[in-house]
């Protein structure tokens, strides 16, 4: 017998050791596995809702937090008071950063909702690997290279002496001064939040049949006709999807009008942070989380009453 | 046909127009992340257009920088301890979820993804008080663990669509030829789960390493994760080193995308 296969039995051996030896210990616990109890189902999802239940808990912890005073030295005292929900009434600036925040969002999203479908319908549907792999590349590098360092780029492009001014120049168009404007934080937003619009709007075109187009356009319609009238209506779940995700994720950001609003286009986000660490109002700040959360969840019923839930939600878990 | 023919066949399409588009949109995708590549080879103090020089300095001036060295190291951690121990609580929950007849499922389900419905900055505000009272904040676990938290429902939804698409009777096969529960599990179940726990393992990883609120929110000076040094940075000025640092990211995430479309498929992240 070779070295090679002598040293291969002992390993087949030793598996079957450790093997026999972990059944043994199983067959010693007090645990009945071959009925295999629901009761194990519930013991196998308990670390998972261990983890999420830190921020049901927080969210508890919110809503006590936001009914303490607040001390300027100790941060807050127990005592309760209704003054922080108070102060969200009477705070003005708060509420134009509110309004900015929601129109902003509600802009960004019907950008990127259009934007997507093109996008996502050439993925689906073109022939050509080499031009699929090409789109999937333009959508996962942003979606990979996270937040930061995408603002980081578009600082280099919008700046002063930035790529965009550059060119500008170099056509004889003059200069433009885009960082710190609401130009400039849609623009970021729009881009950072393309490709989760994207990721959500082509599960629901892939699934469309593709004989459905072919059969309009033989009934005479036009590309356009056939687009409007078969793909839009059928797209309709990842349209969905894509309205409440890019909505939500555009409402709570906090990078972009940071790094690109300079400051003048402060989103709620934002606000929360400086109340948290510039006044460490940290009773007030918990009433504003509960306001944006409150939002959140109110756009989010409010779309599924209107659109209906379809297919959605539970829809990831099936694919 | 020569190889250029054949490259610009692959543009030729029946929608011509869409073409056009689609191309704009991915300059418009790419370009942040590619510029921050060409700018960080360019020679001057100060970032021009066009960039006269190339060089690799400011790549070579980093390793003596612990202001950026440190928080790397940090990052590789976080993300490390992130997606380590997200995959047997993954695994375990999507199996508890979806074999066991388990009541309030649906509810259960909505539960789980809280990561998702509660803003970051809150999830931020929320973990710093929990954490502050625990008295967790300044270990670098803890920012592991948070960020654990505010992206496990990732990982579930990967791995459950694995199990989703397993086939039962392959178990059944398995249990009829005599083997134990145990070596069921370890041979057939737990193989044909490894899609799913790549792909999620893949998810908790980039998306810990890049990420950047709730970090900013309960790091100190000791556990500063990369982009909140990064952001750090640039709220001072926008040096080519910076750009060197910030390319990082880039090209792990140009590599992360070849390995996981030659592991998974790119496709597959269209799905999860």
């Amino acid at each position: 017998m070779s070295i090679r296969e002598a040293v291969q039995e002992t390993r087949v051996r030793l598996q079957w050791q450790v093997m026999d030896a972990l059944i043994a210990v199983k067959e010693r616990l007090p645990v009945d596995f071959t009925a295999l109890s629901n009761r194990f189902g519930y013991a196998l999802i308990v670390p998972g809702v261990a983890l999420v239940s830190f921020l049901a808990v927080g969210m508890g912890l919110l809503a006590w937090y936001s009914v303490l005073t607040y001390d300027s030295i100790d941060i807050f005292v127990y005592q309760y008071t209704l003054e922080n929900w108070q102060r969200l009434v009477e705070t003005t600036a708060f509420h134009s950063v509110f309004v900015r925040t929601v129109t902003y969002s509600a802009a960004v999203t019907v950008g990127c909702v259009a934007l997507s479908i093109p996008y996502a319908y050439l993925i689906v549907r073109t022939e050509r690997a080499l031009f699929r792999n090409f789109l999937l590349f333009g959508l996962f590098v942003p979606f990979f290279s996270g937040v930061i360092i995408r603002v980081y780029g578009w600082l280099i492009i919008l700046g002063k002496d930035g790529l965009l001014n550059w060119g500008l120049g170099a056509l004889g168009l003059g200069r433009v001064d885009i960082i710190g404007t609401p130009v400039a934080v849609f623009v970021g937003l729009l881009q950072y939040l393309l490709p989760f619009a994207v990721l959500l709007v082509t599960p629901a075109i892939a699934s469309i049949d593709a004989d459905l187009e072919r059969a309009a356009k033989n009934c005479g319609a036009t590309q356009w006709e056939t687009f409007r009238h078969v793909v839009l209506p059928l797209a309709r779940p990842g349209i969905t999807a894509a309205t409440i995700v890019v909505f939500t994720i555009s409402m709570a950001n906090f990078s972009i009008p940071d790094l690109l609003g300079g400051g003048t286009n402060a989103f709620v986000a934002n606000f929360i942070f400086n109340k948290i660490f510039d006044t460490l109002n940290y009773p007030f700040a918990a009433v504003l989380s509960l306001v944006l959360v409150a939002v959140a969840s109110l756009f989010v019923l409010g779309v599924f009453k209107i659109y209906g839930t379809g297919t959605l939600g539970m829809e990831v878990e099936d694919a | 046909m020569t190889g250029t023919d054949r490259f610009s066949g692959q543009f030729r399409t029946d929608h011509p127009y869409l073409t056009a588009f689609a191309l704009l949109e991915f300059v418009f995708l790419v370009l942040p992340s590619l510029i921050i590549l060409v700018v960080s080879l360019g020679a001057s103090q100060i970032i021009t257009f066009p960039p006269t020089e190339f060089t690799l300095k400011w790549y070579v001036s980093l390793l003596d920088q612990p202001q950026y060295v440190e928080p790397f190291l940090n990052s590789v951690l976080v993300a490390t301890f992130c997606t380590v121990i997200s995959i047997p609580i993954g695994v375990s929950t999507a199996l508890g979820l979806n074999r066991y007849d388990i009541r309030f499922e649906h509810g259960l389900q909505i539960y789980l993804l809280l990561p998702f419905t509660v803003p970051l900055v809150v999830s931020g505000f929320i973990l710093l008080i929990l954490f502050g009272r625990l008295g967790w904040i300044g270990d670098l676990w803890a920012v592991g663990l948070a960020l654990t938290i505010i992206n496990i429902p990732f990982m579930i939804w990967s791995v459950a669509s694995s199990v989703n698409a397993l086939d039962r009777s392959l178990e059944n096969a398995a249990r009829s030829l005599g083997a134990d529960q145990l070596q069921t599990f370890l041979h057939v179940t737990l193989p044909s789960l490894m899609p799913g726990v790549i792909s999620g393992s893949f998810l908790m990883f980039m998306l810990a390493l890049n990420e950047f609120l709730v970090s900013l929110i309960i790091t100190t000076n000791a556990t500063e994760t990369l982009p909140v040094a990064i952001y750090g940075a640039i709220r001072g000025n926008i040096s080519p080193q910076i750009a060197a640092v910030s390319s990082i990211y880039v090209v792990v995430a140009i590599l992360a995308i070849v390995a996981a479309d030659r592991l998974v498929g790119l496709e597959r992240f269209l799905h999860a």
